[in-house]
């Protein structure tokens, strides 16, 4: 039997059991928590978006478990470059990935919990959602937390210790979370950075806030652990996040590993495929202008404190124009003002290979190699 | 009330001719042929109002009021195709990422780009300047299934919104 028919078998036994056991707490739609046995964030990302996409949540409700290795995830309307530097990830083996909510930029690695409440659209309500959390960590923990008015979960008040974001869509909605049960905090806050790197966009903000694990606060706290306490507080409270008591747990569809392939879910190669892929990345960033500055070294150029100024209009991840703006005395054998370098590198993509064509472009204007690569290394800072 | 004004509305936006002149021997009688360019609804709170081929879209007060403020509008590009009740852009609030569907197949002819840069605009005037695109209808024929005015707001005093 497919895993696909077997839920769908527990589904209907667990319906007629059901109705039967609970008809004095008619709110209580039948619950399953799923835990992904994956860790690359992709096929994650992939499964939530194949079960709010094909599965029915009119009489069921699903609680998604997963965690990744070290990510950054973006907003669906982010831009990857204003959030963190794109160019040092490789090195620090961290991929980048967009996900299908809102909301802001995060870091995931395996300290690090999801957790993916998906409904119908009717059945969305995040409130709930955090609270159902919040009372699951007071119940095994003996940790406060509480709900604030941005919907965040906070710790003792102050300390965020998740991110939340939704998806509204006809008929399913979901809204997922992130739980800092023990990430390597310091890793992540050098990677999530806020430095003024000279874009202008209307792609969504990220808001920052002091964060903190809750391992710190209960010591042998994991996500393990945490796994265990929020998906048995998931099967015992109603759809209003109401505590039904111990017993509603045997009531419920209980836990299943679930592997996020083609085998187990049609399709969803083709869905894992299009979110790593580079279109989605970083083509769907909303289009911006960045402008970046830079002091000329004193020997370039005849001007004290000269400014070299490199621009870029960047249109769904690639160059659509770019200029560089020299002071006068920089470049001996050319006009000076506005070099517009446009041929070669309309097209490309905002990424290290924009700089090699500005290398090759000034190498015909000035013979200087220390100019030439300073040029160069001021374009390279502007992609990062 | 509510429902008053609304026709009164219906009734200021339809373009009405230049009013004919009949003499019947007596008296000058004036008839003003009138053009109704109504709003349908779908039931995933969009608005179409159509003028000849071309539709414009947008989503009605119910919606912009339960996103909260809107962010971001991903609108979809012209020259994009798609069938009815396709996935066609998103809108973004504090609360979540809204998909917009698409309420009648078509090629998108022109966006907003007022919204894409005030997404407010969908917030305060969601039937007008907060409108998200246009496109050139394919199949005139789906609008007959969408819910006119008075249709709508009884859907919505339904549970089933």
């Amino acid at each position: 039997m497919t895993f696909w028919n077997q839920g769908k078998a527990l589904g209907r036994w667990a319906l007629r059991a059901f109705s039967s056991a609970t008809r004095s707490s008619r709110s209580a739609t039948p619950k399953t928590v799923f835990i992904s046995q994956s860790d690359d964030i992709f096929a994650n990302l992939a499964l939530e978006d194949w079960l709010y996409r094909h599965h029915d949540f009119s009489q069921h409700r699903i609680l998604l478990l997963w965690r990744n290795g070290p990510a950054v995830v973006v907003g669906r309307h982010q831009n990857p470059w204003k959030e963190t530097h794109v160019g040092a990830l490789h090195d620090k083996q961290v991929v980048l990935a967009r996900r299908n909510s809102g909301g802001g930029a995060v870091y995931h690695d395996q300290g690090n919990l999801n957790l993916s409440f998906l409904t119908s659209r009717e059945g969305y309500n995040r409130r709930t959602n955090l609270t159902v959390v919040a009372n699951a960590l007071r119940r095994e923990f003996g940790l406060e937390a509480t709900v604030n008015d941005r919907d965040d979960l906070v710790l003792n008040g102050n300390y965020k210790i998740s991110g939340t974001a939704a998806k509204l869509g006809r008929p399913n909605a979901y809204h997922h979370c992130t739980l800092l049960a023990d990430v390597d905090l310091d890793n992540m806050k050098g990677i999530l950075n806020s430095d003024d790197c000279g874009i202008e966009t209307k792609a969504t903000d990220s808001v920052r806030s002091p964060v903190a694990n809750l391992s710190s606060m209960h010591p042998g706290l994991n996500v393990a652990s945490l796994m265990g306490a929020v998906g048995r507080e998931f099967l015992r409270s109603d759809d209003r996040g109401v505590d039904l008591g111990k017993s509603a747990i045997s009531r419920q569809l209980g836990f299943t590993l679930v592997n996020p392939t083609d085998d187990w879910f049609p399709g969803l190669e083709k869905s894992r495929a299009e979110l790593a892929s580079w279109g989605w990345r970083f083509g769907k960033t909303p289009d911006f202008t960045v402008r970046r500055e830079f002091a000329v070294p004193r020997e370039m150029c005849v001007t004290e404190g000269a400014k070299l100024q490199v621009q870029m209009r960047v249109v769904k991840g690639r160059v659509a124009s770019m200029s560089v703006t020299v002071p006068p005395g920089f470049v001996s054998n050319a006009p000076e003002g506005e070099v517009a370098v446009l041929s070669g590198l309309e097209g490309q993509k905002f990424s290290e290979e924009a700089v090699g064509l500005v290398e090759a472009a000034f190498a015909k204007k000035d013979k200087s190699d220390k100019k030439k690569r300073f040029v160069a290394e001021c374009v390279r800072r502007v992609v990062q | 009330m509510v429902v008053c004004s609304v026709v009164v509305r219906r009734l200021l936006a339809a373009a009405p001719a230049a009013p004919r002149h009949v003499f019947t021997g007596l008296r000058w009688v004036t008839s003003t042929p009138v053009k109704f360019n109504e709003r349908k609804y779908t039931d995933k709170h969009e608005w179409v109002q159509v003028d000849g081929k071309i539709g414009t879209i947008g989503i009605t007060h119910y919606a912009q009021d339960a996103l909260g403020d809107v962010v971001y509008a991903q609108l979809p590009d012209p020259g994009q195709e798609f069938s009815q009740m396709d996935e066609c852009g998103a809108l973004e609030s504090v609360k979540a990422a809204s998909e917009l569907y698409c309420p009648v197949s078509g090629k998108i002819v022109s966006k907003n780009t007022e919204v894409e840069d005030t997404p407010g605009l969908i917030n305060k005037s969601c039937y007008e300047k907060g409108w998200l695109f246009k496109l050139e209808l394919s199949k005139l024929h789906e609008l007959d299934g969408l819910m006119d005015e008075a249709q709508y707001e009884k859907f919505l005093k339904t549970d089933d919104h």
